[in-house]
């Protein structure tokens, strides 16, 4: 027996030893996943059965919501309760005010948001550091605070239950500045002073160079103020009492209280409750990759 | 120099846009606030009546003001604490390689995205005392039923179960990110010395993360200052005050009592409150976390 033979021989023994090693814990592991795959589902399926509880009771029978234990799987299925809930109040206007009011706002802050952290970025002025700081303090300051004032303003304007009011008091938000300010310092300033030389202005620099090139993060701003506006409550609830004028939370609200008679109807309240949310979850299901980027972004926000 | 000029003007017109709505609606009503505190108003009589510090002297006798203060700080502890911990415990679950992992992410994320009213309802239906969801499974475990939203011992309990149940995916999200940026041959170098897992995510994992954890504490911490939705639904404060935050404090005097003064000052310890938190976060900030 030579050298080479007897050295391939340990050679095998260790693979040999190596591959035993490695056996015992990916049993153990093969386990783990089994534990977290069990896990994950139970923490899942717990986390959406609220929504599922809110359809399934939406079916019930005013008798059958009432039983106790409650049943898991309606005995008969009252799609009524859906077409009665729609129709015991303007749930349409509602989604429809939301939805336009939620989209003004979108539209107006894309605009407002990009100027601003252009002229923070990428512009030279003096009071540049006031403002920075400005747009800082206002992110740590809840404008939840400060709705006494703001209606006390609101109403010197004149504005107090119309569209203008809900839009215009809404308008502008550090987040989405804070959230494009933070796309624009990523885009390099040479590429402004080439726009310079070649004889444009700062505003088509802004949107015909700038605004495509951070298209992503105007995506996640608009998609993240879009929800937050149509969910919108306490303020736009504390501004308009003309029920004309209700977004869908609000509107929602009333009918619990109201037309609800504050649980005597839970099985058309379930129902409201459910269509209110459908939309959202849609949209949701459509643009999660999206919304779940704002993480990225928001973080990376804070790093500053 | 009229070059300059020029520079100076455009670049604060482009400001305008932004700047003027946030000095209508948030700057100005700040001041305006501050000095609403000194004063006794009830929204009808022309004049503002100045009282100087008699609204805050009367707020620090007020022994709803400390129990609304010890409910905020139960709600700040009691959503802030478990989201981040539950969110980080989600994200170390999911983190390695999971199959239809996107599928989890969509179910625990998705009650951030609905509208809370909404779901607050739902929540409350629950709650029901008599035959809902929450006491029959506690009859299940052996448990007796809870009044919950009735029970001025259990209602914050239920409400901080609904916000946790809305903000945990979220905060899941925030964890993966920060999980996925790991430096995976820093963590393969601590398992090749022998590091068992809770020693790996004690000192690689948890220093690493802590930018994430700190910026999470400090949104959610705003958050909870600024819930109003759920709490109004479910319990409007009730029982007993039990649920009643600065912030549900604040809105009840302003506009269930008209008592412009007290509600001023309470709003204004609320600013406090935040520039105070911000302040100890910027300090904080500097010692403890890694970046």
């Amino acid at each position: 027996m030579n050298m080479t033979t007897l050295t391939n021989q340990t050679r095998k023994d260790n693979s040999r030893e190596e591959v035993q090693k490695r056996k015992v814990p990916r049993a153990g592991k093969g386990f783990a996943t089994a534990l977290r795959y069990l896990l994950l589902a139970l923490v899942s399926l717990t986390m959406a059965f609220p929504f599922y509880w809110m359809v399934i009771s939406g079916f019930k029978t005013n008798d059958e919501i009432w039983q106790f234990p409650p049943t898991f799987w309606p005995e008969t299925f009252r799609w009524n309760n859906y077409v009665d809930a729609w129709q015991a109040a303007p749930f349409a206007r509602y989604i429809l005010n939301s939805t336009g009011v939620a989209a003004a706002i979108c539209l107006i802050q894309v605009i407002n948001s990009s100027m601003m952290a252009y002229a923070l970025t990428h512009m030279r002025f003096r009071i540049k550091g006031v403002l920075t700081g400005l747009i800082l303090v206002g992110y740590m300051i809840p404008s939840t605070a400060v709705y006494l004032p703001s209606y006390l303003v609101l109403s010197e304007l004149k504005l107090l239950d119309s569209y203008t009011g809900l839009i215009v008091s809404n308008c502008v938000s550090v987040f989405s500045i804070f959230l494009i300010r933070q796309a624009f310092m990523q885009v390099s300033h040479e590429l402004v002073e080439a726009g310079q030389l070649d004889g444009a202005s700062h505003f088509r620099i802004l949107w015909t160079i700038m605004t495509p090139l951070v298209r992503s993060s105007f995506a996640v701003m608009v998609l993240i103020t879009f929800i937050d506006q149509y969910n919108n409550y306490f303020w736009p609830m504390l501004i308009t009492k003309d029920p004309n004028l209700q977004l869908v939370s609000a509107g929602l609200r009333s009918f619990f209280v109201e037309g609800g008679a504050y649980g005597l109807a839970w099985p058309q309240i379930m129902a409201a409750s459910a269509f209110t949310i459908a939309p959202l979850l849609i949209l949701f299901l459509f643009t999660q990759k999206t919304i779940m980027q704002s993480v990225n972004i928001t973080a990376g926000v804070n790093k500053n | 120099m009229r070059v300059k000029l020029w520079r100076e003007t455009e670049a604060v017109l482009f400001t305008l846009p932004a700047l003027i709505p946030l000095l209508i609606f948030w700057l100005g009503p700040l001041g305006y606030i501050v000095y609403l505190s000194f004063t006794d108003w009830d929204f009808m009589s022309p004049d503002k009546l100045f009282v100087g510090l008699d609204n805050y002297s009367y707020l620090l006798t007020n022994s709803e003001f400390y129990r609304s203060l010890k409910v905020t700080l139960l709600f700040g502890l009691g959503s802030v604490v478990p989201t981040i911990v539950g969110g980080l415990a989600l994200a170390m679950l999911m983190n390695s390689k999971i199959k239809s992992s996107g599928l989890f992410r969509t179910l625990l994320f998705s009650p951030w995205v609905t509208p809370t009213v909404a779901v607050s309802i739902a929540w409350s239906w629950i709650f029901e005392p008599e035959v809902g969801l929450a006491n029959l499974l506690l009859g299940w475990v052996g448990i007796s039923p809870i009044g919950w939203l009735k029970d001025q011992n259990w209602a914050l309990v239920a409400v901080l179960i609904v916000t946790l149940w809305k903000s945990i995916g979220w905060s899941m999200v925030f964890y993966l990110v920060a999980l996925r940026n790991l430096p995976s041959d820093l963590l393969e170098a601590a398992s090749i010395d022998g590091a068992g897992s809770w020693d790996k995510f004690r000192s690689i994992t948890l220093p690493l993360i802590s930018p994430t954890t700190f910026f999470l504490s400090i949104i959610l911490t705003i958050q909870s200052l600024q819930a109003y939705d759920q709490i109004n639904v479910m319990t409007q404060g009730g029982p007993a005050g039990s649920t009643r935050t600065l912030l549900y404090m604040y809105y009840q005097s302003a506009f269930e009592s008209f008592n412009v003064g007290e509600a001023s000052s309470i709003a204004v310890v609320i600013i406090l409150i935040c520039v105070l938190l911000s302040g100890v976060s910027f300090l904080l900030g500097r010692r403890l976390v890694h970046y």
